[in-house]
């Protein structure tokens, strides 16, 4: 399948229809994946996938669509139907195509070693059944990706990819006997990232997943707040690096188009400002296994340093949303960011927390717009006089994430990197427990 | 679309195909900008085969002509084959019966774009007029079609086919003390496509309406008080309750992952006022909002009643964990995409409405809160869950006083169900949302509205 000659086919369609703008985008992908049931190995997968995604835009209305008949006939009736719905929408002069546009990423394996994901997957396995036998892999999965894609637009932008990655992750739970002798259940968790390299450190080693099956087998018995602390609190959390990459989501959702373009952005006017503690550095890592350095809306994406000493250093709209608010257009791709190693040993940031716990995840609804939000902490151990205890259970904490972020006392040394991410445990003030 | 022969064969016990095509609609306005305005098809065949206690799975895109179907076939068969270096297994049984027929919606023809851009039009100049202090708002129009048709080695040979529409208005206002955004957002769903509800503000008024008082009321809202308290959840939440925090661990493949309910079969697990259901289809005479007639593994679907009056009953089954468990199949193995392979999934799942009336439980709480709208929600293989609340009031002497702010209800649903002293007489049912395990599914829920101890998020 020629993706690019599609590609063009579709741009022509587009133009024969009298498009003023259009974008296409043609990607292929072939997913290899062994699968994990209940500590078994249960399935091999072999599916592949094609998309096109057409965007027209016709004196300032656009729309869009995806199929996945690529016939040209298909393509043709496409580009027909594209026109009607364009006419049907409001007229926006925001709505554009990139320009002048060009590059080509080539990265990573192209062809799953199915070896190296059988020797993974019993990797995975022996791990479990020697070190952490009371767990149960509920979920697990060894695979490998094949993703090639191809961009056209209008204005003369050709952007194309070719990468290859393997993944692994792990879903489960622990059970064993609780104080009287019956049998309880922990919470589950999950770890898992990507790799261009399966061959190199043993599965079970990766992305902090060893640490993770390690704890859910101490997270059979639980006590609830009252039982550890006598009740409610205010005390610091140590933040896991799965439950900073959430706080950190929270951020980036403030300077992208939804919240920009609808005004409830925090951090609309506040390029330049410091608006979390000076210890947090912010960073892309547009070039992470499965991540190519290209936004949606066909840009290349720079590196990009998001917050420098905690001072936010841009705000992230799509041509389209800057072209909406005004604001500089600041293209991202779909994943990578890092937050850089700090200067405390992890022990010693656990040492330092006089009341408080080590948050594995963040069991919560979306924040409201003011940042305000409570949650259940999930996967989570407490902390008395600086020494890590008992699993927490029916444990909330309530806060302002805006003001988590300032509240930054310590950064690890220490990272976990899954390869989207690359995080380290961050220790934070003044949360409510309850 | 042409039907096929699926057999089973010397290097397979089990085979079936699914021919899956997806629709999907979604436009969404943004302050009178329709910011996405989206169409998107996916067409693919794929096919699973069980050989030698190992599965194996293969799709590809296409409408299933027979080189397609004969090359996934062969090629699932291939990779079920290739597990056996992992070791022998026993081979499973699959019990079940196999569905023979076809089930459509017959709705009314979809809406053009400019027809449903013509309704979202009205709704943003309805709102931008009526309430001119409204500071944002948004509204989101989607509608997603599936149609699989199955054959399997077991005689299975079915199209069934799933149509469900949703708007999402969301107002957004500023908090009266320190001018911080505030939003609030009310949902509709419904069966079939855009076309088959009513969008007008004529008909949506009302509810509207009501969503800008509440919006209103959330402007100077309070704090909710931390820690164990008396709540009111209205039936959009004990929908949710029902879906999250009771309804996951009762699937089959959870239960077999070590859900605490594993051991709990027979024991209660709730009030006596408390029976809940996952409906395959009808309710009280009516179609559900996501009927499922048969599964993607040609299962006939049939209720699956998880709680009957308090004791935990039985759960949900694809053939596998049915097996597995030693109980019979309910018909709720479902893919979601076309190169989805079937997973434990719910259907329209329900807590029972009982006989209270909603002001009367009101009425009956001296100190705690109503909660009257949430965002997410979330569940744990313990039973622990927690949900969003994007709109509450405290309850004072029987009476309902201030908003309070967005937080968080969370607790064991076990003990929650247990402490539920009243239960209405009403059904809210949802079906816009999706749920999120491994694949997305489309899903129903709903229930009546429940009165329960539960753990308030504040300080």
């Amino acid at each position: 399948m020629n993706l690019q000659h599609i590609a063009e086919q579709a741009l022509a369609a587009l133009k024969s229809e009298g498009a003023d703008a259009s974008q296409a985008t043609v990607s292929t992908s072939a997913l290899t994946e062994l699968n994990i049931t209940h500590s078994e190995p249960s399935l091999l997968r072999s599916t592949q996938s094609h998309k096109l995604s057409l965007v027209g835009i016709w004196d300032g209305r656009k729309a869009s669509t995806e199929l996945s008949d690529l016939s040209p006939e298909s393509l043709a009736a496409a580009a027909r139907a594209l026109r009607g719905d364009a006419a049907a929408a409001p007229l926006d002069r925001a709505h554009a195509v990139s320009s002048g546009q060009h590059t080509a990423i080539t990265r990573g394996p192209m062809e799953a070693d199915l070896t190296a994901l059988a020797d993974a997957a019993h990797d995975l396995l022996d791990f479990r059944a020697k070190t952490t036998p009371t767990m149960n892999i509920e979920e697990g999965a060894v695979s490998h990706i094949r993703a090639d894609t191809q961009m056209l637009t209008s204005g003369g932008s050709h952007l194309q990819s070719t990468l290859g990655w393997y993944g692994i992750s792990i879903f489960g739970t622990a059970r064993g006997p609780g104080p009287d002798g019956t049998v309880r259940t922990s919470s589950f968790n999950y770890a898992g990232g990507e790799t261009e390299d399966l061959r190199g450190a043993p599965a079970h080693s990766r992305f902090g997943m060893d640490q993770t099956m390690r704890e859910l087998t101490r997270s059979v018995v639980t006590q609830g707040v009252a039982d550890c602390f006598g009740g409610k609190f205010v005390g610091d959390v140590v933040l896991t690096p799965m439950a900073v990459s959430t706080l950190l989501g929270w951020l980036q959702g403030q300077v992208s188009d939804m919240a920009l373009i609808s005004g409830s952005s925090m951090y609309k006017d506040k390029v330049g400002e410091a608006i979390a503690s000076p210890l947090l550095n912010l960073a892309s890592r547009f070039d992470a296994p499965g991540i190519a350095a290209l936004s949606g809306d066909g840009f290349v994406a720079p590196p990009l340093q998001l917050l420098q000493a905690g001072r936010l250093q841009a705000l992230t709209p799509s041509l389209y949303g800057s072209r909406k608010t005004g604001l500089t257009h600041v293209p991202t791709a779909s994943g990578g960011w890092e937050l850089a190693a700090g200067t405390t040993p992890l022990a010693d940031m656990l040492r330092g927390v006089p009341r408080g716990a080590v948050v594995g995840r963040l069991s919560m609804g979306n924040p409201a717009a003011n940042g305000d939000f409570s949650g259940i902490i999930k996967n989570s151990f407490a902390i008395d006089g600086g020494a890590v205890g008992t699993a927490l259970s029916e444990t909330m904490i309530n806060g302002n994430v805006a003001q988590m972020l300032r509240d930054v006392v310590s950064v690890s040394t220490e990272r976990i990197d899954t390869g989207g991410w690359c995080m380290p445990w961050v220790r934070v003030s003044g949360l409510h427990f309850s | 679309m042409p039907q096929t022969v699926t057999t089973a064969s010397a290097t397979t016990d089990y085979l079936e195909t699914r021919r899956h095509e997806l629709r999907k609609m979604r436009m969404l306005m943004v302050d009178g900008n329709l910011t996405t305005n989206l169409r998107s098809t996916e067409a693919g065949v794929s096919a699973r085969a069980h050989h030698g206690g190992y599965w194996g799975f293969s799709a590809v895109p296409g409408a299933g002509g027979p080189d397609q179907v004969a090359k996934v076939v062969q090629q699932a068969r291939s990779n079920a084959q290739a597990m056996g270096r992992f070791g022998t297994r026993s081979t499973l049984a699959l019990p079940g019966e196999s569905y023979v027929g076809q089930h459509r919606f017959n709705g009314k023809a979809e809406l053009t774009p400019a027809e449903c851009n013509e309704r979202l039009q009205a709704l943003h100049s309805f709102c931008k007029q009526r309430y001119p202090d409204v500071r944002s708002t948004r509204f989101l129009l989607a509608d997603e079609h599936h149609s699989k048709w199955l054959t399997t080695s077991r005689g299975g040979d079915s199209l069934s086919s799933i149509q469900r529409a949703m708007c999402y208005v969301t107002l957004m206002s500023n908090n009266a003390d320190d001018g911080s955004p505030i939003e609030l957002n009310h949902n509709i769903s419904w069966k079939g496509s855009a076309a088959d509800g009513d969008l007008s503000p004529e008909h949506l008024a009302p509810h509207i309406d009501q969503l800008y008082q509440h919006l209103q009321a959330k402007r100077n809202a309070v704090p909710a008080r931390g820690g164990m308290q008396t709540v009111v959840l209205a039936p959009a939440l004990a929908g949710m309750l029902a879906h999250e925090a009771m309804g996951h661990p009762c699937e089959g493949d959870i239960v077999l992952g070590g859900a605490v309910t594993a051991g709990l079969v027979g024991q209660r697990v709730a009030s006596d006022l408390v029976s809940m259901v996952d409906i395959a289809h009808t309710w009280q005479g009516q179609e559900a909002l996501m009927p499922v007639y048969v599964d993607d593994e040609g299962t006939p679907a049939r209720d699956a009643v998880l709680i009957d009056k308090g004791i935990l009953s039985g759960f949900m089954h694809s053939r596998e964990t049915a097996e597995r468990l030693g109980m019979a199949p309910t018909g709720s193995a479902r893919a979601y995409a076309p190169g989805d392979e079937p997973l434990v999934r719910m259907r329209n799942t329900v807590i029972l409405p009982g006989t209270s009336k909603l002001q009367d439980m009101i009425a009956g709480v001296e100190d705690g809160y109503l909660l009257a709208k949430t965002g997410n929600g979330q569940a744990d293989s313990t039973t622990e869950f927690m949900f969003s609340v994007t709109l509450a009031y405290e309850i004072k002497n029987g009476k309902l006083g201030s908003a309070i702010r967005d937080t968080t209800v969370s607790g064991s649903a076990i003990k929650v169900l247990q402490s539920v002293d009243a239960v209405s007489d009403d059904m809210h049912w949802e079906g816009g949302g999706y749920c999120g395990k491994k694949q997305v599914m489309v899903v129903a829920m709903g229930g009546p509205a429940l009165r329960a101890r539960a753990h308030m998020g504040g300080q």
